[in-house]
């Protein structure tokens, strides 16, 4: 039995090889230059972390970088969840044309997809022509480069994230226990809120972490159609490391994001394995 | 465990919650008119009309496709029927949602809730009809224990046999005392030595609670034992609708002879006489039949008789020359497996009365129909 596991175990080892490589190793490396207090890297100390942690600026940038992250997570839910429950209710040849829609983005790249933003909610973007043609506005407004215009657009590009575990979560559910629900006296929307959704909660939490996880970090999104009056942490790491040079702050911001993301993540992760051990029989 | 629920039934009869269970001389009967089900240019249910009385078990029986659970489905509301009327106690619930039918149903996967307890699962239905707390709780104490799964209450559904997902089930549908029980093949998600306590216990809840209830099966022995009518359905329609005897023993169509039990299917010719029929078989020998039935035209027919109904005769021309094929004793009767003078092969089934059987492979012998035996005759 050893024996076996350890035979094929060895079938881990490419994997276990190119994480050590490329994912454990510059952890490690970046964890090892935020760990010194000057630029040239020659005195070891927590002064990043002291640093970061102690202005109100720095402080400012996390918070609005995971409030961003949430924003998008529950309006991507909230968009996302009727449009996976659609797609569970649609008739099969409905369901093609409805998964393509949700996949489709996921086809071009996410750069692609902030750049038609741009054109979108530009100064002479499409909403704004709109608008001016409308005559509702006189003057065009100020679409982009606000925290609002990263959350529209970051949903956007997001939604795919959220809506293929919630479709996948839905489809598992047993069709007999809407019916059977049905039958013994629950009405529709008590049925949606006491059978489907306790049932979906794991697909539900597993789309949360992915567009949280995904949209604190998106760096061209939040750059792009943020501007430079948003500051949020991806872009602040590029600053100090490629424009201030400061590769120590740099990899203490790094860390820090790092670790607020993976207790947030950790938190879910443990709700979605006690809602999936229920869900299954 | 009859006298858990004898205990159980009374107290509900000394004045319970009459919302509870409803053991009420005034069951709901089920009258099916014309049903008619398409599946888009597919036909599942073809011109059905059946009534089911009050408090009676009627089994839906035929083979998978025959347009049973399709049928089912229809009474409890859960599917619309393209044609025809579906009346619960006389009045018409074609426009009724399943929540308005009164009619509750028992999924073959049992369907139940896996996030709740089985205590939640009992009182989901309580809970959705508005009723208060301190009017669910002694309801669910008492399904439960009319189940017996009081003691586990707080499991939930994965942590129970397939037996105890059942009696949660049956428990859940109960609850909200539905004025006729539907069972979608019941048992068959049970093995087989389970299977059968579940059968009697079902039966005698259904006794006891004189609920008018409809089983999908197609298990033949199942619906034999434990329905009081049986509606043997093939390609969506009722072939013949009977008691368990009836069916047995008088099939109408050649396909309920032979969904039902094993039968010897043997053609002839058909000849009235004055006083009788007889049936001139092309194997040779000849059968006299009383009553043929449903067939009695003269001309080909083909006559379906049991293998307990046929036996060994005497050397006599009008008994049915065969030769003894296989010898089957299997404990309380000997299976006899014996080929026609066309080729065909008869078996026939005797009670074995101890010692060596009767006769061995190879021999030559005679059969006749044994003396009163049912049989049936088809137009050829």
């Amino acid at each position: 039995m050893a024996a076996r596991l350890m035979r094929e175990g060895q079938l881990v080892l490419p994997l276990a090889l190119f994480f050590a490589c490329f994912v454990f190793a510059p952890l490690s490396l970046l964890g090892y230059v935020s760990l010194h207090t000057d630029v040239s890297l020659q005195q070891m100390g927590f002064a990043q972390y002291a640093k970061f942690l102690t202005d109100r600026f720095n402080l400012g940038v996390l918070g609005s970088t995971l409030w961003l992250g949430l924003e998008v997570t529950l309006i991507t839910l909230l968009v996302g969840y009727p449009l996976a429950y659609l797609h569970s209710i649609a008739p099969p040849k409905w369901q093609k044309v409805l998964i393509l829609m949700i996949v489709l983005p996921l086809l071009t790249s996410s750069v692609v997809r902030t750049f038609a933003w741009l054109v979108i909610l530009g100064r002479q973007g499409i909403v704004n022509e709109t608008l001016l043609a409308l005559g509702l506005i006189e003057i065009p407004a100020r679409l982009l480069y606000t925290q609002n215009a990263v959350v529209i657009a970051l949903v956007q590009i997001e939604l795919p994230l959220m809506v293929l575990p919630i479709v996948t979560a839905l489809a598992a559910i047993d069709p007999n226990l809407s019916q059977a629900s049905r039958s013994l006296g629950a009405g529709s929307w008590r049925t949606f809120f006491q059978v489907i959704v306790p049932l979906s909660a794991p697909g539900v939490l597993a789309g949360c972490l992915l567009v949280y996880a995904s949209s604190v970090s998106a760096f061209v999104t939040q750059t792009l159609v943020g501007g430079g009056q948003q500051m949020f942490m991806p872009f602040y790491i590029y600053q100090q490391a490629i424009q201030a040079n400061n590769y120590p702050f740099a990899a203490a911001i790094a860390m820090i994001l790092l670790f607020s993301v993976l207790t947030l993540v950790t938190v879910i992760n443990l709700l979605a394995r006690r809602t999936r051990a229920l869900s299954h029989t | 465990m009859n006298a858990a629920i004898r205990s159980v039934l009374s107290a509900f009869a000394a004045g319970g919650s009459a919302a509870a269970v409803t053991a009420s001389p005034g069951a709901s009967g089920i009258a099916l008119e014309r049903i008619v089900h398409r599946y888009g240019a597919a036909i599942a249910v073809n011109d059905v009309s059946l009534e089911i009385r009050p408090g009676e078990l009627v089994a839906l029986l035929g083979p998978s496709g025959c347009g049973k659970t399709t049928l089912l489905r229809i009474i409890a509301g859960l599917l619309a029927q393209t044609e025809g009327q579906v009346r619960i106690g006389g009045e018409a619930v074609d426009r009724l949602p399943p929540n308005e039918r009164g009619a509750g149903i028992v999924f073959q996967s049992y369907a139940l809730f896996p996030h709740m307890t089985v205590a939640a699962n009992v009182e989901y239905g309580l809970r959705a009809r508005g009723l208060p707390a301190a009017q669910r709780r002694p309801i669910v104490e008492r399904m439960l224990s009319l189940v017996r799964m009081d003691s586990l209450a707080r499991r939930y559904p994965r942590e129970l046999s397939g037996g105890q997902q059942q009696r949660v089930a049956l428990a859940r549908t109960l609850a909200v005392s539905p004025r006729v029980l539907l069972l979608d093949e019941p048992f068959g998600a049970l093995d087989k030595n389970l299977r059968l306590g579940m059968q009697i216990e079902v039966k005698r809840l259904q006794r006891e609670l004189s609920i008018t209830t409809v089983m999908v099966t197609h298990d033949q022995e199942e619906a034999l034992s434990m329905a009081d009518r049986i509606a043997v359905m093939s390609s969506g329609v009722v072939e013949q609708l009977g008691t368990p005897e009836e069916i047995y023993d008088r099939p109408r169509t050649q396909f309920v002879a032979q969904f039902v039990g094993h039968t010897n299917l043997l053609s002839g010719r058909l000849v009235h006489t004055a006083d009788r029929f007889d049936v001139a078989l092309d194997v040779g020998g000849t059968l006299s039949l009383h009553d043929p039935a449903p067939c009695s035209r003269n001309g080909a027919v083909l006559v379906s008789v049991r293998p307990e109904h046929l036996e060994f005769a005497p050397d006599d021309a009008a008994a049915i020359p065969a030769v003894v094929d296989l010898v089957l004793p299997l404990g309380p009767s000997v299976v006899y497996e014996l080929a026609l003078s066309s080729g065909e092969k008869v078996k026939v089934t005797l009670a074995r009365t101890g010692g060596a059987p009767a006769h061995r492979a190879g021999e030559a012998v005679r059969l006749r129909l044994a003396a009163g035996a049912p049989v049936s005759v088809f137009q050829a």
